[in-house]
C-alpha cells in the first residue's frame, strides 16, 4: 500500500444500500469506493486492489459466489457478504468459494463496522502468519514441535485433533467449513464416515482446550457452516 | 296378446283338436285308451305352448269332452259306465291342467328374465355412459335423460345438495334446465332437508312421506292422478341430491319401471355425487394454489423487505448519533417487522413442509454454545446458569443443529421476556433414554392456567398481555413445529417458581472414536 490509507470497495446495486456502507465505514482514514454490478465491481476490484471488499448477494449480473471466486484467483483482500436471506447451503457455498464473513440484512452499522474491522485487523496480521509458534491468550500451540499447552501445561491430543486444531488456529478469524476441515485433515483420504465424526471430534477437541464448552474462548460454531478460531 | 290372436290361436287348436279326432275315431276299437289320451295330451300341449295358459286349459276341457263323447262307451254319451274310465278321464284333465300351468310359468320367467337382461343391459349402458363423461355434469345429464325415457316423464330434473344449498346439477330436455328452474322450488328443498320422498297430484295435492319410504307408496295413494314425483338421492346415507319427475308416463309406472327407476336414481345419486368430488377437488386445486402464491409471495416479501429496512435502520442509527432519542424507537421497529416477516415466512414453510432440513451428528455443546452466544448479550440483569452432566459426557443427537439452535435461543428469548431483571434463568441438558432434553426454566409468572397448549398456536398471545406487547405471538408456534419437523418436540410445564420449557431432540451413541 502506498498510503496508510484503507479502500473499501462496495459491491451492490442498491444505490441506499451503497450510500448506507459509505456512511458507515468512510472516515479519515478508510475511503469508499462503489460498484453497482457485479462486472463493474470485479473490474474495480482489478484495479483499484482494496483492501477489503462488501459484496451484495442479490446482483443482477452475478451470482454472489462466483463473484468471490474470481476476485480470489487473484486477490487475497477479505470479502464480506451482505445479503437479505441465506440457506445454509448458500453460506456454505459463500465460503467454501472464498468470502470471509457475511452479514444479514438488515444489519445496524455498528455491527457492519466491527466486522469490517475485525476482517482488516486479520488481513494485517496475516503477514505474521508463517511463525511456527501460535499463541492466543494462554493457549500455546507450537506447530514444530506438535505440542499444545494450555495455561502452561501441556494437553495431550490425538493426531486427528491435533490435525483439527491446526487446521482451525493457522486460519485465525476464518470460517473453516466442514468441507474445508475435513480436507485439511483427512487429505482426500476416504475414512468411511469420519465426516459426519467431524463434529463430534471438535467438540471432544473443545472439552480439552475450553474450561466451559458451552463458553468457548477459542473454537467456535458457525452453525451449519463449520468453525472458526478466535473472534 | 291381442285378442285377434287369441281367437286365431283358439280357432286353429279347434281345427287341430277336430281332426286328430277325426282321424282317431276310425281307429277307435283297436285303440287303447291310454292311446288316444297321449295324443289329445300331445295336442293340449301344443295349445299351451303356442297360445299360453287359458288356451291350453280350453283345448284341454275340449279333448275332455271329445274323449267321453267319441271314445268312451256308452259312445256319443257323457254317461260313463265304467267307473274306471273317471278315473282316466279326470287323470287326463288334471295333466292337461297342470301342463298348461307349467308351461305358462316357465314362459312367464322366461319373459321376466328378458326384461331384466334388458334393464340390466340398460343400465350397463349408462353406467358406461356415465363413467366415460369426462365431465361430471355430462355424465349426471346422460343419466336425467335417460330417467326421462325409462320413465315416459315429461322432464326429469336433478339438484344437487352443496353448502350453499340446492341447485339444479342436470334437466332432461336440457330446455328446462335453460328455462332455469331456480332456486330449487320448496318442496325440493324439503325433500333435501328431510331426505323422504314426495308426490303432487295434478290437483295441486302434495303428498309428503316418510324418510325410507319409497316413493311409489306414496304415488300409488294418489292413484293416476300423480304429476309430479320427487325422491331423495343418498349415497351412504348422505343425501346428496333431489330428483324430480314431472308429467308423462309417471302415473302409469308398472312393478318393473319402478324397479328400474329405483336403479337409475342410485346412478344419478352417484352422478351427484360425483358433479360434488368434482368441485370440490377444484377447489382444493385452487387453495392449493392460493397457497403456493402466499409462500412465494411471503418469500419474496420478506427478501425485498430488508434492503429498506437497512436502509431504515442506518439512517435511525445516524439520527441517533445526531442526539435524536426517537431513532432507538424507529430502530427497533424495523427489527420488529424484519421478526414478524421472517417468522411469517418460517411457518409458511414450516406448514407447507417445505422447510429445508439437515439432520446430522451434532454434539450439545455447539448448540448451546450457539445458543447462548447470541442470547447473553440480552439478559438485560437476569442471570443464565447452564447444568451440564455432572459426570461431563459428551451428549450428542442428531438433528438440524440451524433449526435446533434457533429453538432454543426462542425458548430462552421467552424466559427473558416473561420474567423479571434478577431472577435466574436455568438451562439443563440431560439424556433420558432415546431422547436429549434441553430445558430452560425461568422465574417469572408462568403461563395463564387453561392457556398451556395454546401458546404454541400461531398468533398467540397471553390474556394478561397488552396488545401492543411487540410480540406477533409466532415465537413458540415455529419453535414447537421447528422442532417436530426433526422428530424432537417441545413441551411445557409449570414449576413452582415459574415455567420450564423442554426442547426433546433425538439422541445418538457414539461408536469408539
Amino acid at each position: 500500500m502506498p498510503s496508510s490509507r484503507k479502500t473499501i470497495l462496495v459491491v451492490d446495486d442498491e444505490p441506499q444500500i451503497r450510500r448506507v456502507v459509505n456512511h458507515a465505514l468512510a472516515d479519515d482514514a478508510t475511503r469508499v469506493l462503489e460498484a453497482a454490478t457485479a462486472r463493474e465491481g470485479i473490474d474495480m476490484a482489478a484495479a483499484e486492489r482494496p483492501d477489503l471488499i462488501v459484496l451484495d448477494l442479490g446482483l443482477p449480473d452475478g451470482s454472489g459466489a462466483d463473484v468471490c471466486r474470481e476476485i480470489r484467483g487473484w486477490s487475497q483482500a477479505p470479502i464480506l457478504v451482505l445479503s437479505a436471506r441465506h440457506s445454509d447451503a448458500e453460506k456454505i457455498a459463500l465460503f467454501d468459494a472464498g468470502s470471509d464473513d457475511y452479514v444479514t440484512k438488515p444489519f445496524s452499522s455498528a455491527e457492519l463496522k466491527a466486522r469490517v474491522r475485525a476482517l482488516l485487523r486479520r488481513a494485517a496480521t496475516r503477514d505474521a502468519e508463517g511463525s511456527t509458534k501460535i499463541v492466543r491468550d494462554d493457549l500455546e500451540i507450537d506447530l514444530e514441535r506438535r505440542a499444545v499447552r494450555l495455561g502452561g501445561s501441556p494437553v495431550h491430543l490425538t493426531p486427528i485433533e491435533w490435525e483439527l486444531l491446526t487446521a482451525l488456529a493457522t486460519h485465525p478469524g476464518r470460517v473453516m467449513t466442514h468441507q474445508q476441515l475435513f480436507t485439511a485433515v483427512w487429505r482426500g483420504r476416504d475414512h468411511g464416515d469420519a465426516q459426519q465424526y467431524l463434529r463430534v471430534y471438535v467438540a471432544h477437541l473443545r472439552r480439552k482446550l475450553e474450561s466451559d464448552p458451552v463458553h468457548p474462548r477459542f473454537i467456535f460454531t458457525i452453525p451449519a457452516v463449520g468453525y472458526r478460531f478466535g473472534t | 296378446m291381442s285378442r285377434r290372436r287369441r281367437l286365431r290361436d283358439a280357432t286353429l287348436w279347434l281345427v287341430v283338436l277336430a281332426v286328430t279326432t277325426a282321424i282317431l275315431i276310425p281307429f277307435r276299437a283297436e285303440l287303447d285308451k291310454a292311446h288316444i289320451t297321449l295324443v289329445l295330451l300331445l295336442v293340449v300341449l301344443g295349445a299351451g305352448a303356442q297360445g299360453g295358459r287359458a288356451l291350453g286349459v280350453g283345448i284341454g276341457a275340449a279333448s275332455f269332452l271329445v274323449f267321453d263323447w267319441f271314445f268312451l262307451q256308452p259312445l256319443h254319451t257323457f254317461v260313463i259306465a265304467n267307473p274306471l274310465d273317471w278315473l282316466v278321464l279326470f287323470a287326463f284333465l288334471a295333466t292337461s291342467i297342470v301342463a298348461a300351468q307349467l308351461l305358462h310359468r316357465e314362459q312367464e320367467s322366461a319373459r321376466i328374465a328378458g326384461a331384466r337382461a334388458d334393464e340390466v343391459d340398460r343400465l350397463a349402458t349408462l353406467g358406461a355412459e356415465a363413467l366415460a363423461a369426462a365431465r361430471a355434469e355430462d355424465a349426471l345429464a346422460a343419466v336425467a335423460s335417460m330417467i326421462r325415457e325409462s320413465t315416459d316423464a315429461e322432464s326429469c330434473s336433478v339438484y344437487i345438495a352443496g353448502e350453499q344449498g340446492l341447485r339444479l346439477g342436470a334437466a332432461s330436455p336440457a330446455s328446462v334446465a335453460a328455462s332455469g328452474v331456480m332456486p330449487a322450488p320448496p318442496l325440493v328443498e324439503w325433500v333435501a332437508k328431510e331426505g323422504a320422498p314426495a308426490a303432487q297430484t295434478s290437483g295441486g295435492t302434495t303428498r309428503l312421506g316418510r324418510p325410507g319410504l319409497r316413493v311409489r307408496e306414496i304415488a300409488r295413494k294418489s292413484d293416476s292422478d300423480v304429476h309430479a314425483i320427487l325422491m331423495p338421492l343418498t349415497v351412504r346415507q348422505q343425501t346428496v341430491g333431489v330428483l324430480r319427475l314431472e308429467g308423462g308416463g309417471i302415473a302409469h309406472l308398472d312393478d318393473s319401471q319402478w324397479r328400474f327407476l329405483d336403479a337409475l336414481a342410485y346412478y344419478a345419486a352417484l352422478g351427484t355425487e360425483r358433479v360434488r368430488l368434482a368441485a370440490e377437488l377444484a377447489n382444493v386445486e385452487a387453495l392449493r394454489e392460493a397457497d403456493r402464491l402466499k409462500d412465494a409471495l411471503l418469500a419474496s416479501v420478506s427478501h425485498d423487505l430488508r434492503t429498506p429496512l437497512t436502509t431504515i435502520k442506518a439512517l435511525a442509527h445516524e439520527l441517533g448519533a445526531l442526539g435524536d432519542e426517537r431513532s432507538q424507537v424507529i430502530e427497533e421497529q424495523a427489527d420488529r417487522l424484519n421478526r414478524l416477516v421472517a417468522g411469517l415466512l418460517d411457518l409458511s414453510r414450516l406448514n407447507a413442509g417445505a422447510m429445508p432440513l439437515h439432520v446430522e451428528l451434532n454434539a450439545v455443546d455447539d448448540l448451546l454454545s450457539a445458543a447462548l452466544q447470541d442470547t447473553e448479550p440480552r439478559l438485560a440483569g437476569r442471570t443464565l446458569v447452564t447444568d451440564l452432566p455432572s459426570d461431563g459426557a459428551l451428549l450428542v443427537g442428531r438433528f438440524d443443529l440451524s433449526l435446533a439452535i434457533r429453538v432454543l435461543v426462542n425458548l430462552i428469548e421467552n424466559a427473558i421476556k416473561y420474567s423479571s431483571p434478577g431472577t435466574t434463568i436455568r438451562l439443563a441438558v440431560r439424556r433420558e433414554e432415546s431422547k436429549l432434553l434441553v430445558s430452560v426454566s425461568d422465574q417469572g409468572s408462568g403461563v395463564p392456567a387453561g392457556e398451556e397448549e395454546r401458546i404454541f398456536t400461531p398468533f398467540y398471545r397471553p390474556s394478561s398481555e397488552r396488545p401492543d406487547a411487540g410480540s406477533a405471538g409466532l415465537g413458540l408456534a415455529i419453535a414447537r413445529r421447528m422442532a417436530e419437523w426433526q422428530g424432537g418436540a417441545v413441551t411445557y410445564a409449570r414449576t413452582s417458581e415459574g415455567s420450564i420449557f423442554t426442547l426433546t431432540l433425538p439422541a445418538a451413541d457414539l461408536k469408539e472414536l
